[in-house]
């Protein structure tokens, strides 16, 4: 008389905790998810085609529009990798400069996540706090280089322009400021019983299986592999800095929650030594106006707050590059969720999109 | 480094809510700090100086002359091909003078890579200006014309 069936459910593309247009398509048996699977490419802008057609300056505005929480990042590989191709020595003032712009957006960037992943939780204070403090980040980028999402900072060779006056102080401000503010948004989660028993155990991975999948970032150090690009292939002035790169044991949503706020406290560690060791000089190497890197290819990595971002960049000797390839972590992240959410109740899987961090703009390239 | 243990709350703590407690001090600390809320258009914050709104054009501050020597530097190096430069020699003194000089609002993507190449050295012709309400109820009204370049978008003041 009683029988369950099972049954198509549509979550998205325009549901509101899909953090942009994610479609997911839901088995579900009752109220468990038997099978899922994620529909993407609602958001497809065609940058990677776009980018052969425009010269190798004119790229960086579009990869800010790539991860647009995390617009300095991308920037920041993407640079990097025609610098490659160059062959090109930054000065150490722009490494520096760089390497604390890079880490704020780290920072502003988590906070985005800790405050969405909070709402679509529940909790509805923690959001509210957490972008007043990213609005601070935002200023100083702001000041730095005009604009507050999408910043188009980075040149080729350096920076656009120098630090404003006053700049290296109210970045030390923020920093002083900012781990009493951690302390608020801890208070309200890490041992709120709420949050415990909607994060621990939901979403788990194991290290063998973020391997397999080429998980990058929090996603796979959550489940207690040590990979950090900054470590491993340090860019920029990383190798100077003193910083822990957080690994976690249970590859749960809880670890990755505990991970992302440490790595916020070690971005702020990064950020006061580069500020104390801020060395003078020059922010721009020469370049040639015109910008034609020589035959040849050329990869490189940063890590974002996402993960690994990974720009491939084939040039035919002219001025715009023969093939341009982005490897977004969003994109690769984002295949381990049928894994996650398997046997999970419909309310978890909110939850674990929120762990994944997922930024659309960043997977339909 | 691996993050630290998950934190076993004590039984005196779980059944006296500590955890709970703990959260609601922190909203109201909260309620006795400024408010963060601005009511916009009443309100506006105060922009950094290197705020970069729409590009706009500027004569020379002291002499009142054009500045733009309509080389076409800054049409080239923009990525949306939003500008648009028709250059004519100059009525006075040695040079080009831009005849025609449009900036398609409604694609530019507000990067500022036009200011880069200008070469109108120390004061660039084309700048990033502060103005950023531009909303319109046509389309025509985003191709802006040499005249509007320099004068600028009109201003609207709301009161409280
Ligand atoms: S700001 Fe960018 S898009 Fe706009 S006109 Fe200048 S170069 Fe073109
Ligand atoms: S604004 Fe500057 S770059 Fe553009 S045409 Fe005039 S002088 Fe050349």
């Amino acid at each position: 008389m009683f029988r369950t069936t099972e049954m198509v459910i549509n979550m998205g593309p325009q549901h509101p905790s899909t953090h942009g247009v994610l479609r997911l398509l839901l088995r579900l048996d009752g109220e468990t998810v038997v099978d899922s699977k994620p529909v993407i490419g609602y958001l497809h802008r065609g940058i990677e085609k776009l980018s052969e057609s425009k010269t190798y300056v004119q790229i960086t505005p579009l990869t800010d529009r790539l991860d647009y929480v995390a617009s300095f990042s991308e920037n920041l590989g993407y640079i990097g990798a025609v610098e490659k191709l160059l062959g090109i020595e930054v000065p150490p003032r722009a490494n520096y400069i760089r390497v604390i712009l890079a880490e704020l957006q780290r920072i502003a960037s988590h906070l985005v996540w800790l405050a969405t992943h909070a709402l679509d939780i529940g909790a509805m204070s923690v959001f509210l706090y957490c972008f007043r403090e990213r609005e601070e980040i935002l200023d100083l980028f702001e000041s730095f280089c005009g604009a507050r999402l999408t910043y188009n900072a980075v040149r080729i060779g350096g920076l656009y322009q120098d630090l404003p006056e006053g700049w290296v102080e109210e970045c030390r401000k923020f920093c002083e400021l900012f781990p009493s503010r951690m302390k608020e948004y801890e208070d309200l989660l890490t041992i709120n019983r709420i949050w415990l028993q909607r994060t621990i155990g939901i979403g788990v991975i194991s290290a063998e299986d973020a391997i397999n999948m080429g998980l990058s970032g929090p996603m796979l150090r959550g489940s207690g592999v040590k990979w950090d690009i900054r470590k491993a292939y340090p860019y920029a002035t990383y190798r100077d800095f003193d910083f822990d790169v957080p690994i976690g044991k249970n590859g749960d949503t809880y670890d990755r929650y505990l991970i992302r706020l440490e790595e916020m406290r070690q971005s702020r560690r990064i950020i006061l030594q580069a500020l104390d060791h801020l060395p003078d000089g020059e922010i721009r190497a020469k370049v040639p106006r015109r910008i034609k890197p020589p035959k040849g290819e050329a990869y490189h990595s940063v890590e974002g707050p996402r993960g690994e971002m990974g720009f491939y960049l084939i040039s035919d000797g002219s001025e715009k590059p023969y093939r341009v390839r982005f490897r977004s972590p969003n994109f690769v992240n984002l295949q381990s969720l049928p894994r996650l959410v398997e046997g999970h109740l419909v309310a978890d899987i909110v939850a674990i999109i929120g762990t994944l961090d997922v930024v659309l703009g960043c997977v339909d390239r | 480094m691996h993050i630290e243990k998950r934190k076993k709350l004590s039984f005196l703590k779980r059944i006296f809510l500590i955890e709970l407690f703990k959260g609601l001090m922190v909203t109201l600390k909260n309620q006795f700090r400024p408010h963060t809320t601005v009511e916009y258009p009443k309100e506006r914050l105060v922009l950094k100086e290197r705020f970069r709104g729409v590009p706009r054009l500027r004569m020379h501050p002291e002499t009142a002359e054009e500045l733009c020597v309509a080389c076409g530097n800054c049409a080239e190096a923009c990525p949306d091909n939003c500008i648009t430069v028709v250059a004519e020699t100059r009525a006075s003194g040695k040079g080009k003078q831009p005849k025609i000089f449009i900036i398609d609002y409604e694609r530019c993507c507000l990067c500022g890579l036009c200011v880069d190449p200008c070469p109108t050295k120390p004061i660039s012709a084309i700048y990033m200006s502060h103005d950023y309400e531009l909303a319109s109820y046509t389309r025509e009204k985003f191709i802006t014309e040499k005249d509007r370049l320099y004068s600028g978008h009109e201003k609207r003041e709301y009161k409280k």
